[in-house]
């Protein structure tokens, strides 16, 4: 089965069995490894993706489902030249450690700061608890956070 | 020195963020594309069996199969102080999980499929599980063969299912307990095994290079790889090269040797590079976790407070062979033996053989529990003599001069001005609350604080410093870099402060054996202290030559000139000298090129001759004081603790980048939550885990957690460099017992296990909680030793 996707802006044709999960496909198809796959069951949040602008697990994602949609990932939301907000505020507070759980964090966080320009604390580690972290303990993540409510988000 | 140290803090920023935040970094499971192949193990699906037959024929003919491996092809056994441990099962399984074939194929599907056509007779055997049923009399050995195998570290009692013994014994705790002035308090304790869930699951990238085998591995301890892999292939060390990419979360799981030996084995049969990557059930259901552990601790305490003998006994489950925990008996002598002022004590430190999977290392490894089963107990004492908790520990901690378990002397006095820090970090958020109390909302609330000990691992690193014509630095370890942080803040921080140049300037070059000299690994708290001290000591060589050269271009005796900013300046005359890169262009005109090399090991601290048996180190050369307390709410209703607060006084020798601390602080006490709250594997009858993946194992979320609040204790004595000590491994140390003292203390119940699951706190508050009892562990110590 053929399907044709848009990924990062970029049409993406996958041949091959449509219930490959879409982790899959961007990780061993197209050489894109950023997105993580750490549980495979949509708990941690790590391989974490937009699909048509909404933030999904890409772990759960059948790519047969995903034909003609659009999917952007962490390697098309900034260069190294301009981070957005939330990257910046991640490397402006210092806050990443091994840095597995970070590309799906990023992707989570940027879509809820664009619906959520000046969230609280509490709305913040809401909109976290998808995203697992084994190392930080979330709370400097969170203050990173925070410094950016009054900000411009950026896609 | 002092001038060194003050350049060395600051909060440097860590360089690799960027690329992590970009999804750019690669990890060991992100090496893939057209030429690297894929392997799977074949495991056992049960616990105990005969292997009956093993064929692998038809699999060979598998579409795609490129190389099987069995135990054929791994002719030794490692292990830690015995070498028990074969990387293959030949003719015995002795847990659920062990691999019996290992298959290398073009794409992950055929390695599966490969691996279901290989024939398996298995005859089943009686399984042991618990460490109880491993002590009954006339138990099936796990290793009937024990006594065959080879010793690689000797002094240590072993016999049956009993797979290392370390023992302490200093005064006599016989007299103490007889006394009649004193009461004998008893506890006996248990915690279960905690998984470390790295998000990087154990992975290693084999290939076969001109005669050698390069390993990139995700590895805490890439000499250890090379070690155990030449040692299970029997060929030498020198033929076997490790590197070690960005490494995604370790906590010590990474500390030993794994997959690597089968990657390298396929690697070699095939001609290809092999991947051999753990799925996330295969690592979670063979995760070398935190042992679960059983602990007595019997304790002859005076009227007023005075501990006059300690008797205690620690059971650690090694699982199927003895791996980490046969090292970490040893510690028990420092962590339980460890806080207070001992009259007499004698402790057995055991561990003991099941058919589980085996264990492994994980941040403060037995320390967790031991200040858990200690504080716990610390806690019954001053109940049963009708002392102030806080009164007793400040008379009772280890102070400057006092001796350890192991009859060591401490140097200063740490802990008590500690717990003077605690309280006036406490005394900033004065609440009225009281122990039991109902809070507005019907919540019960409880507050504990607890001391704690753990040691720095020193032994041996090795560092190069080579001074580039840029002016830039080149650190070349054989450090990695798991996350924590280390090889991006406190190495390049020294490394800077000893050169006089910007912690941007200096290169700080990953793990790769075949470029760095021997290193013990990164864990234990050492990468600061042994790794750092080694890049010191390699800086202070180039120091020497930098200004050799320069004093002849200034005309100025090199103890007049200082280094600082990127130049060599003379003395009290800024402006008056050159730059480095000037004196580098010198230096190789004269000499060549600037190059340091630095070496660190134990400088050995000396126990009590006689008191130690079976231990790998008698006595801790950087010890680590920890002072921790928490408030939280029970809901009576649902059994749910909430941390409404969490503070922390931690011992960190010098503190260089306190940002850095900061984010070991948070992260390492919410991992103790989790250990203290919900965190448990549990083995079922098959003998394997019942906790598969993220649904069944319940990590933190962001919602569960709190800011802790902390102070850093500075300038107790260190040998580290500029008196660091590391700060990452600690935070977690006393988090399960703070917690358990403060449910403890909220319920009036006596809590013995660990973790406080919901249910568990339900049935405390019920009183449907019945008394652990632990008949395994004799009240007359001698029993509980194999010498007696």
């Amino acid at each position: 089965m053929t399907i044709t996707l848009t990924v990062n802006r970029e049409e993406r044709i996958f041949s091959g069995d449509p219930r490959t999960p879409l982790v899959d496909v961007l990780r061993d198809h197209l050489r894109m490894t950023g997105t993580k796959a750490v549980c495979r069951e949509g708990f941690c949040g790590a391989c974490m993706v937009h699909v048509d602008g909404a933030p999904m697990a890409s772990c759960l994602l059948p790519v047969g489902s995903l034909d003609g949609a659009a999917v952007n990932t962490i390697e098309g939301v900034a260069t190294r030249e301009h981070l957005n907000a939330v990257q910046q505020a991640f490397e402006d507070h210092d806050v990443v450690q091994c840095g597995m759980c970070f590309p799906g964090m990023v992707m989570t966080m940027s879509r809820f700061f664009q619906t959520n320009t000046s969230p609280d604390r509490d709305e913040i580690k809401a909109a976290m608890t998808g995203n697992i972290c084994r190392c930080t303990g979330y709370e400097r993540i969170i203050d990173a956070l925070m410094s950016i409510r009054t900000n411009e988000a950026t896609p | 020195m002092q001038d060194n140290a003050d350049a060395a803090v600051m909060n440097f920023p860590r360089r690799d963020a960027r690329d992590k935040l970009l999804g750019r970094t690669k990890y060991t499971i992100d090496v893939g594309g057209s030429e690297v192949i894929h392997a799977v193990l074949l495991r056992a699906e049960v616990a105990s069996a005969q292997v009956l037959r093993l064929d692998v024929e038809a699999a060979r003919s598998m579409p795609g199969v490129r190389a099987i491996a069995t135990w054929e092809d791994a002719p030794g056994a490692h292990g830690i102080g015995i070498a028990d441990h074969p990387i293959f099962a030949r003719d015995v399984i002795r847990y659920h999980g062990e691999p019996i074939a290992a298959i290398a194929a073009d794409t992950l599907e055929q390695a599966h499929a490969a691996a279901r056509a290989i024939t398996l007779e298995l005859a089943p055997l009686p399984a042991i599980l618990t460490m109880a049923q491993a002590l009954e009399k006339d138990a099936p050995l796990v290793h009937p063969d024990w006594k065959d195998y080879d010793i690689l570290f000797e002094g240590a009692a072993r016999g049956g299912n009993v797979a290392w013994e370390a023992t302490v014994a200093r005064g006599d705790t016989d007299a103490a307990f007889d006394r009649p002035d004193v009461t004998i308090i008893d506890g006996v304790y248990r915690v279960g095994r905690q998984s470390h869930v790295p998000f990087e699951p154990r992975a290693v990238v084999a290939a076969f290079e001109d005669g050698r085998h390069h390993i990139q591995t995700s590895t805490q301890v890439p000499w250890t790889v090379r070690h155990v892999t030449a040692r299970v292939l029997n060929i030498p060390e020198s033929q076997v090269r490790v590197t070690v990419p960005a490494v995604g979360g370790g906590f010590g799981l990474k500390f030993d040797c794994s997959l690597e030996p089968y990657a390298a084995i396929l690697a070699k049969k095939s001609g290809r590079v092999v991947s051999l990557v753990n799925s996330r059930r295969e690592e979670q259901m063979t995760c070398l976790c935190r042992e679960n552990a059983e602990i007595r601790i019997r304790s002859a305490v005076t009227a007023d407070g005075e501990i006059v003998g300690r008797e205690a006994t620690v059971l650690m489950d090694c699982g199927a062979y003895g791996g980490e925990q046969v090292f970490l008996t040893t510690m028990t002598a420092h962590t339980l033996g460890g806080n207070y002022r001992l009259g007499s004590v004698r402790l057995s430190s055991r561990a003991i053989y099941t058919n589980t999977p085996p264990n492994g290392a994980f941040r403060a490894c037995n320390g967790v529990y031991n200040t858990f089963a200690l504080e716990r107990h610390t806690d019954e004492i001053c109940d049963a003599i009708g002392m102030d908790r806080m009164e007793f520990r400040r008379r009772n901690v280890v102070g400057d001069q006092d001796i350890g378990a192991t009859g060591q002397v401490f140097e200063g006095d740490v802990l008590r001005p500690m717990i003077d820090r605690m309280q006036a970090l406490c005394a900033k958020h004065p609440n009225s609350r009281k122990n039991g109390q109902r809070l507005d909302d019907g919540r019960i609330y409880g507050r504990a604080m607890t001391v704690g000990t753990w040691f720095i691992f020193v032994g041996p690193s090795a560092a190069t410093v080579n001074l580039n014509v840029d002016g830039s630095a080149t650190l070349v370890t054989s450090g990695v870099e798991i996350g924590s942080g280390s090889m991006m803040h406190a190495l390049p921080q020294i490394v800077a402060a000893g050169l006089g140049i910007a912690p941007e300037q200096v290169i700080v070059k990953t793990a790769d054996t075949d470029a760095a000299g021997r290193d013990l690994g990164v864990g234990g708290g050492r990468t600061t202290v042994s790794i750092g001290a080694a890049s010191a000591a390699a800086c202070d060589e180039v120091r020497d030559k930098l200004l050799a050269v320069a004093s002849e271009m200034l005309q100025t005796a090199p103890d007049q000139l200082v280094l600082a900013d990127g130049r060599v300046e003379i003395r009290g005359r800024p402006g008056s000298g050159t730059t480095i890169q000037k004196v580098v262009a010198e230096a190789e005109t004269r000499t060549g090129p600037i190059s340091g090399s630095g070496a660190f090991t134990a400088p050995g601290i000396e126990a009590m001759p006689g008191c130690a048996a079976g231990h790998f180190i008698d006595a801790i050369d950087i010890p680590v004081f920890a002072v921790h307390d928490c408030e939280l709410a029970i809901d009576p209703d649902t059994g749910q603790v909430e941390i409404l607060a969490y503070r922390v006084v931690q011992d960190v020798g010098r503190a260089l980048n306190h940002r850095a601390i900061h984010g070991q602080i948070q992260g390492g006490v919410v991992q103790g939550m989790g250990y203290a709250l919900h965190e448990e594997i549990t083995i079922n009858e098959q003998g394997c885990f019942d906790q598969t993946g993220f649904e069944a194992y319940r990590l933190p979320l962001a919602q569960d957690v709190v800011p802790i609040e902390f102070d850093l204790f500075e300038g107790a004595p260190s040998c580290g460099p500029l008196g660091t000590k590391g700060a990452g491994e600690v935070p977690i140390l006393n988090v399960g017992a703070t917690i358990g003292c403060a449910i403890a203390n909220a319920t009036g119940k006596q809590v013995s296990q660990l973790p406080l699951t919901p249910p568990r706190v339900l049935a405390l508050l019920d009183g449907r909680d019945e008394p652990l009892a632990l008949d395994h562990i004799s009240a007359v110590w001698s029993d509980n030793t194999l010498r007696r």
